[in-house]
Parts: structure tokens; C-alpha cells; sequence
């Protein structure tokens, strides 16, 4: 359908899959021969397609030290890769001090290959089909205009934002607090689409389907596929959408078209969608097993041994607060007695009830002034004024409490193995004089 | 033309040129070298980077347990070719030799810009 990989990266893509190929079938031992001769490929050009040869670099380069910053055409410099195979990068927290997270800003999470981008947008299909009175076949162009579409602005978090905090590690990209944005989704209600096919009584959960490949190169492995409780997709706030910030949803976002489920682990908003299936029990996709997406029932001693019995899909993102302004680092002129922090926080499902700020490392708090949000699933941004006693070094901590009374910890706690849940209190540095 | 060379140009220096430079992305090539050394850091680097990029293993630091229970899920789940008893011995001993749970415990992370 829509992913055509063509011209070079398929090259790349052939190269890919032609060295697992060989690694798969020839073990390690054979590896550790080619190491001393051929090896690596890429760089003396044996074996690969002519244009890797000629384009091929004279050495690697060398490891950057500090964060890598990312290069991606259209994309802000300030982003902090995590990995580029697949392309994962978050936004430093000071980086998030818009209302409205600007696309450049917005933070970047891949599972698998990235798309070619859709040559005709208006044409890619969805389908909706499993425990439905009528399958559903559309395209996106007959979505834009068969479809009542609302626009919201909702914060989308990566299910994994926080796990930085965990101690001992926990397995994953090491987010700290920057796996998240919020953004002005264009759209229509999954829950319109549900309605017109018909939802059978057996209908329970969702199955998500996309069109980014495999890492592994197989084209029949899902890259991941993770569902919702069916309430959730009837919400109307999980919407099929087109468009971010007024825009084209970017290719590199999930374009042309995605799914946003609000307030749950950003892979339930599947990108590059082309199906959802409904299930008559829960979904068991790549990514909704074990200890994927999941929190641990019975708390479990960190680092120690997991039972996939124990565990729980984790639905709700955890409360979290973020300062945006200062940025962790800054310094200001001997004398400084006052600061104006800007701030983001959010809380899921819910709402935040409040924020407090601390520079004495919660020895005392004060109460940030807190807005409401623009529409469910919105940030909440906040703002303090602090009053500082001498120059020197502080700590600001912020922290955040929900509708329901849970407030933000001092460290992530109710370590798991893939590190979900972790939403300790943002912290940043200031150096006054 | 003009246009198209000068991609190829660019594209020299990022190893593949992107057909679409709006979308694609090529990672940067990695190499053994820039990671810890040890014993195993080869066979390792090559193991894992058949599908992704050592980076992802680089960030974590675990034990040899979970060293063991990710290459496990690999295998299960990601379409790893399994190891035999002497490479996973080798690959094991190396990743945690080279990538410990990280010390201190419960600095998330964070870490102190005016640290010398």
C-alpha cells in the first residue's frame, strides 16, 4: 500500500537484510572470521551495493561526548537522540515552554523502520474490522469528508517517559522526562467510526495495525500492535488523525494518519495506521505481553527476577510535572533574589489539582499558580515566582498532584522490568552569581 | 541534476543518500570501537546490530540475569537467531562486564551541570 521503499533505502534495507540473513544462518563463530577480514562491510564497500561503497565514510566517527543532539530536517537541534536504529530522541524539558508543542519540538519515538512518506496521503486505507456488524474499508481522503472532524489539543507521552529514574536501570530507552508534548490534533472520533460499523456484543479491545516494517526487515511481524479497553476507544477523545498543529500529521509523526489515545502509554497511538481490529478479548500483539506496557501487580524487588503473572497492563500515565523555563543549567547575576519558573504538568486520565515548587530540596513548598486545561487531556501550564535568601547553588524541584490526590515521588518507585510508571519529581540546577 | 548531485554530495557523507530527505533518516554507522572494550565486544556489537543499534544495549546497564532474560525476549519475540551455549557465554560475560547496573543508585539520570 502506502509504504513504497524505493531508491536507496531500500538499497539499505536489502543490505539489512542480506547481513541478518547471513548472520542468522552462518552463527557466531563464522561472524568472528568475517571480523578479521571482511568486516565491516560498509566500510570497504565488499559485498554491498555499489552506491554504499562510493558514499562509504573513510572511518566511523568518533563517539560524541554529552547528549547527541539530533539532525533531522525539520526537527529542532535541541533534541537528545536516544537511539537511531530505530530513531528515538526526546525534548530536553526546557525545550517544552510552548502552550502548544511546535512539531519541530515534538519528541520522536520509532519501533521499527521509518516509512517512506505517503505519495498520496488521501489514498491510504484504514480498515476497521473483527467483531463489527460491517467492515469498514476507508480511505483518508473519504475520512476528511464523510467525517465531522474536532481538533484538541492532548498531550501524547511515551509509556516508557521517566524510566531514567529506575534504580537499578530498567531495560529501555533511558527517557527522563522529555518523552512527551502536547499538540493540537486534527481529527475524527474513533468512536464515530465504531459507531457506523456496528461494534458486536462481543466486541472487547482493539488490535492496531501499521505500516512501519520490522527492524528484523520481516514484513510479517508486526513492529508492535497494541489495543485498548473498548471504553477507551469509544471515548471521544481518541481520535484518528490527519494533521498536528493545524498541519499535515509529519511522516515522522505517524503521517498521513494516526491514531491519539489520550492519557494512555503513547504506543496505544498507533502510527502509520492502516487497521484496527476488534477483539473479543484482549489484544496480544507485540508490545501487550509479559512485560511490555506493563506494571507489577505485587511490588517487586528491583532488579529481581520477573513473573509475567504479576504484572498488569499499565493504562493511565502517571502523574507529572515539568519545569520549562529555567533550563537545568542556567546561571544567573550575583544579586539575583527572584525567579520566574514556567512550567508544564499533566496527569493522564485525570486532571492535576496542583503543582508546588521547592528550593530546599522539600524541606519546604510553595504552590505554583496553575491553569486549567484548554480541553480533557490538555497540559496544565503553571507558573512561580521564587524568592531566593542568598546567591549561590539551588535546586528547584516541582511537583505535581492529581485529581485524585497522588502526588509525584521523590524517585521512581515500583520498579519493573522494562521500566514503566517511573514519574519522579523534575529537578533542575541554578547557579546565582 | 544540479540539485540531485548535490544531494549525492551531502548523502556521501551520510553513508546512504535519502530518497525523501524530509522522511528518511540513515542512522549514523556505529562501530565496535566506540564502545566499551572487553572480551566478546565484536561478536556482541555484530549479534545485536543486525537489527538495531548498539546504542539501545549501550544505554542499559543490568545484570547478567537481565542481560540474559533481554536476549531471551529477542529471540522470542524480535526474530533473533538463537546462540549457541559458547556465543551466548561470550556475549553474556561481555555485556555485563561492560554495561553493570550503573552506580550511584537513584540519580535517575540526572546529572549535575556544575559537576567538575
Amino acid at each position: 500500500m502506502a509504504r513504497e521503499i524505493g531508491g536507496d533505502t531500500a538499497e539499505g534495507n536489502k543490505f539489512e537484510t542480506s547481513r541478518r540473513r547471513f548472520l542468522g544462518s552462518s552463527g557466531l563463530a563464522a561472524i568472528g572470521a568475517v571480523i578479521g577480514g571482511a568486516l565491516p562491510l560498509s566500510r570497504n564497500g565488499i559485498g554491498i551495493p555499489q552506491a554504499h561503497a562510493q558514499a562509504a565514510p573513510a572511518a566511523a566517527p568518533a563517539p560524541a561526548k554529552g547528549p547527541q543532539l539530533l539532525k533531522f530536517p525539520g526537527k529542532n537541534e535541541g533534541l537528545v537522540v536516544l537511539g537511531e536504529k530505530p530513531l528515538v530522541a526526546e525534548t530536553p524539558e526546557s525545550l517544552l515552554d510552548d502552550d502548544t508543542t511546535p512539531i519541530e519540538k515534538f519528541y520522536i519515538r520509532n519501533n521499527g523502520q521509518i516509512p517512506e512518506e505517503a505519495k498520496d496521503p488521501d489514498a491510504w486505507k484504514i480498515t476497521i474490522d473483527g467483531e463489527v456488524n460491517n467492515k469498514i474499508e476507508i480511505t483518508l481522503g473519504e475520512l476528511k469528508s464523510k467525517y465531522k472532524a474536532v481538533t484538541r489539543r492532548m498531550v501524547l507521552e511515551c509509556g516508557g517517559n521517566g524510566r531514567a529514574g529506575f534504580s537499578p536501570p530498567a531495560r529501555g530507552n533511558q527517557w527522563t522526562n522529555g518523552g512527551a508534548g502536547c499538540a493540537e490534533w486534527t481529527g475524527v472520533p474513533l468512536a464515530d467510526l465504531l459507531k457506523k460499523a456496528g461494534l458486536k456484543p462481543s466486541a472487547k479491545y482493539t488490535a492496531h495495525y501499521a505500516a512501519d516494517l520490522h527492524l528484523s526487515g520481516d514484513a510479517g511481524k508486526p513492529t508492535i500492535s497494541r489495543g485498548v479497553r473498548i471504553e477507551k476507544a469509544m471515548d471521544p477523545n481518541t481520535l484518528i488523525v490527519w494533521a498536528m498543529n493545524g498541519k499535515p500529521l509529519p511522516n515522522i509523526h505517524g503521517g498521513p494518519v494516526r491514531l491519539i489515545v489520550p492519557g494512555w502509554a503513547g504506543s496505544a497511538s498507533q502510527k502509520w495506521l492502516t487497521r484496527i481490529t476488534i477483539r473479543d478479548k484482549e489484544h496480544d500483539g507485540p508490545g501487550m505481553t509479559e512485560f511490555s506496557y506493563r506494571t507489577a501487580i505485587k511490588p517487586m524487588v528491583p532488579g529481581g527476577k520477573a513473573d509475567p503473572a504479576n504484572f498488569r497492563i499499565l493504562e493511565s500515565m502517571p502523574v507529572r510535572s515539568i519545569i520549562t523555563n529555567p533550563a537545568n543549567g542556567a546561571k544567573f547575576a550575583a544579586g539575583t533574589k527572584e525567579l520566574k519558573l514556567r512550567g508544564a504538568s499533566w496527569a493522564g486520565d485525570l486532571t492535576v489539582k496542583q503543582v508546588d515548587v521547592s528550593t530546599d530540596f522539600g524541606a519546604s513548598w510553595q504552590r505554583a499558580t496553575l491553569e486549567k486545561p484548554k480541553n480533557r487531556y490538555d497540559w496544565q501550564r503553571w507558573t512561580a515566582t521564587l524568592k531566593l535568601p542568598t546567591d549561590g547553588y539551588f535546586e528547584i524541584w516541582a511537583r505535581a498532584t492529581d485529581s485524585k490526590g497522588a502526588m509525584q515521588p521523590h524517585q521512581a518507585g515500583f520498579w519493573n522490568p522494562q521500566g514503566y510508571g517511573g514519574n519522579a519529581m523534575h529537578r533542575i540546577a541554578v547557579l546565582v552569581g | 541534476m544540479m540539485v540531485r548531485l548535490a544531494w549525492l554530495a551531502v548523502a556521501g557523507m551520510l553513508w546512504i543518500a535519502p530518497a525523501m530527505a524530509q522522511t528518511t533518516f540513515t542512522p549514523r554507522e556505529e562501530s565496535p570501537e566506540e564502545f566499551s572494550a572487553g572480551a566478546g565486544r565484536d561478536e556482541t556489537f555484530y549479534a545485536c546490530t543486525a537489527c538495531h543499534g548498539f546504542r539501545l544495549v549501550a544505554q542499559q546497564g543490568m545484570t547478567r540475569a537481565q542481560w540474559e532474560d533481554s536476549i531471551n525476549l529477542m529471540i522470542r519475540r524480535h526474530n533473533m537467531p538463537p546462540l549457541d551455549d559458547k556465543d551466548r557465554e561470550k556475549i553474556l560475560t561481555y555485556l555485563e562486564t561492560a554495561y553493570p547496573p550503573r552506580a550511584p543508585a537513584g540519580r535517575g539520570g540526572w546529572v549535575n551541570p556544575f559537576a567538575k
